[in-house]
């Protein structure tokens, strides 16, 4: 059963193009107002999973439900509570901005002075009011980005499907729409999946990566979780001063959760389970008086985690020799 | 809850007009300011439906003596040669070629204009990567395809009606002098104008939604349709050499040829036109 906080559960959806398997047996749930970060090499099925949860594709094999309703069956109710941002803008070069903008506000069923008022509204959160009537042709990547961006907010929709969101922008285009849709997200209680490429934005923003690679759904979970399980718990440094004693190491190594620990030059670099660990690691310095300059809990990156994945997959690939 | 595919068909809903004409409102808007697809849409029917029946008209003016339709009312039936025999030199010439060997040849205009702009609104939709905002819309597949048919048609019988009129006004005024009464509209161009050329225009579009489902651009699909145009030139060399003769009854079976297999073809490709299948080509 759905959850009433589950926006998106799928369950083994899969769907292949002539014969080509694009996404095999995915199962997903995303609770509300969160932001999943969807990652993957090209090709790895991440276009096709948006499409399947908007209702565009249908399944071959699997089903999907996208706030409580069948994504192939009432697909258009669907996309009237969902926002897509695909990976190409998608602008019609002809029209202008506004008028890009007006066409999918009457599509999304505004009377005319509805559509222009949230069109105006959007093109001034967008900083585009002074392009409003201009055509699009001659617009950079990052006006293109941003305009899409508008069109798919236009109607306030519950939920955020962003493709490539920042690909083609530059730094500060790409910083102004990371901090947009964390705002959404934060805010505003949207749950956006962020399918993508760049690792830096999806680590800012998203709250648990999933790692796609051909087609199937390798992992799922908060970076922390997955680089514990990829290396054995998450490294942490502690600053003595000087290189731990051996009655110090041993402290830390009495504490549950404690999974390794070595003598840096400082210190002690330490692996712990959890994060809870790591808090007790630092009462028990602290109620034995030993005196700690510092203390920094790595958490993994997205990027870091992303990469471990990958190399994990390729060694697996390989034929075995 | 059982999650499990369910295949059966989208429950019926009624046509969402306000939608449907958003879209071709969009669609017509961004043709005008294309000058790929509205100059040779203009082009055509202008030569056709004013230039031609102003080349006609001075040539009339220079007939004195008679003139080589004499010969060619020997090649065709005589309950249509008849009448027009019987008809002084000038007024024989503007009488065959006006009110008769045109009509046939007018109808490239609809089907011309039909298919230019299905070519746009379907495969230059993929062209210009705008068709997956559209599939990412709520639309039904119908009313979109609706409105992409709508798209095609309305400029269609808009040209066509609107260079008719223009044709009437100009064939009518060179033949002033010379015709007692109107040369057109008589019933040969009424059946033309508004039995065929509807019928030829959706023939036009029929073939280029099938023709565009294969095409990543408008050009593309412009040249695999262009093959559309063949059985008109057919038509009309019967036309002008007597072989075929397009008059009443044959122009309302062609009419009623061309609604069947138009009515065909779109009935196949609206069942065609599905998100599934053109996310997947695209």
């Amino acid at each position: 059963m759905t959850s009433p906080t589950t926006a998106i559960r799928t369950e083994a959806l899969s769907r292949s193009f002539d014969g080509r398997l694009a996404l095999d047996g995915l199962d997903l749930e995303v609770a509300s107002g969160e932001v999943l970060a969807l990652l993957g090499p090209n090709g790895a099925g991440k276009t096709t999973t948006v499409r399947l949860l908007n209702g565009v594709l249908r399944p071959d094999r699997g089903a999907a439900t996208v706030l409580g309703l069948d994504s192939t069956e009432d697909g258009d109710e669907v996309r009237r509570r969902t926002g897509v941002l695909t990976e190409n803008a998608g602008l019609d070069d002809r029209l202008t901005a506004r008028e890009n903008l007006e066409f999918a506000a009457r599509i999304r069923g505004f009377g005319a002075a509805e559509a222009a008022r949230r069109v105006d509204d959007q093109l001034e959160r967008f900083a585009m009011g002074d392009q409003a009537d201009l055509p699009t042709a001659g617009f950079s990547t990052g006006q293109r980005k941003r305009l899409a961006l508008a069109r798919a907010l236009l109607h306030d929709p519950e939920i955020l499907f962003l493709d490539e969101p920042t690909s083609g922008l530059d730094p500060t285009a790409t910083r102004d729409v990371t901090n947009l849709i964390g705002t959404l997200a934060r805010q505003h209680g949207r749950t956006v999946v962020l399918a993508t490429h760049f690792l830096g934005e999806a680590g800012r923003i998203a709250d648990r990566m999933a790692v796609l690679d051909h087609g199937r759904l390798r992992a799922i979970g908060r970076p922390d979780d997955l680089a514990a399980e990829l290396w054995d718990g998450i490294p942490a440094d502690i600053d003595l001063g000087r290189p731990a004693t051996s009655s110090v190491l041993g402290l830390i190594a009495a504490v549950d959760g404690v999974i390794h620990h070595e003598v840096r030059a400082t210190g002690t670099t330490i692996n712990v389970r959890d994060r809870a660990a790591f808090a007790r690691v630092l009462h028990t310095l602290s109620t034995q008086d030993v005196d700690v300059f510092g203390a920094n809990l790595r958490r993994a990156s997205m990027e870091d985690v992303y990469f471990a994945l990958e190399n994990s997959f390729a060694t697996e690939r390989e034929p075995a020799t | 809850m059982t999650l499990a595919v369910s295949r059966r068909r989208g429950r019926r809903t009624p046509v969402d007009w306000p939608v449907v004409w958003s879209i071709v409102r969009r669609d017509l808007t961004a043709v005008r300011r294309s000058k790929g697809v509205v100059i040779p849409m203009l082009l055509v029917p202008t030569l056709l439906m004013i230039v031609l029946p102003l080349v006609i008209g001075i040539a009339a003016r220079r007939v004195s003596g008679p003139t080589t339709s004499i010969s060619f009312l020997d090649a065709i039936p005589d309950r249509l040669a008849e009448p027009i025999a019987a008809l002084p030199p000038q007024e024989q010439l503007l009488t065959l070629v006006l009110g008769f060997l045109l009509a046939p040849l007018f109808l490239i205009v609809p089907l011309m204009v039909s298919a230019v702009i299905a070519a746009d609104a379907f495969a230059g939709e993929k062209e210009r990567r705008t068709m997956e905002t559209l599939l990412h819309l709520p639309i039904t597949d119908r009313d979109l395809f609706l409105a992409k048919l709508l798209t095609g048609m309305v400029p269609a019988l808009a040209v066509s009606w609107g260079g008719f009129a223009a044709f009437t006004v100009v064939a009518n005024a060179v033949s002033w002098s010379y015709v007692d009464g109107l040369i057109v509209p008589n019933q040969l161009w009424l059946v033309m104008i508004f039995w065929v050329a509807p019928a030829v225009a959706l023939l036009g579009l029929g073939i280029m939604v099938r023709v565009s489902a294969r095409s990543q651009t408008s050009q593309e699909a412009n040249q695999l349709g262009g093959a559309v145009i063949l059985p008109l030139i057919f038509l009309t060399v019967g036309q002008s050499t007597g072989l075929l003769l397009v008059d009443l009854s044959v122009g309302l079976a062609v009419g009623a040829t061309v609604w069947v297999l138009a009515g065909l073809l779109v009935w196949r490709g609206a069942r065609q036109f599905t998100r599934d299948r053109i996310a997947s080509t695209t």
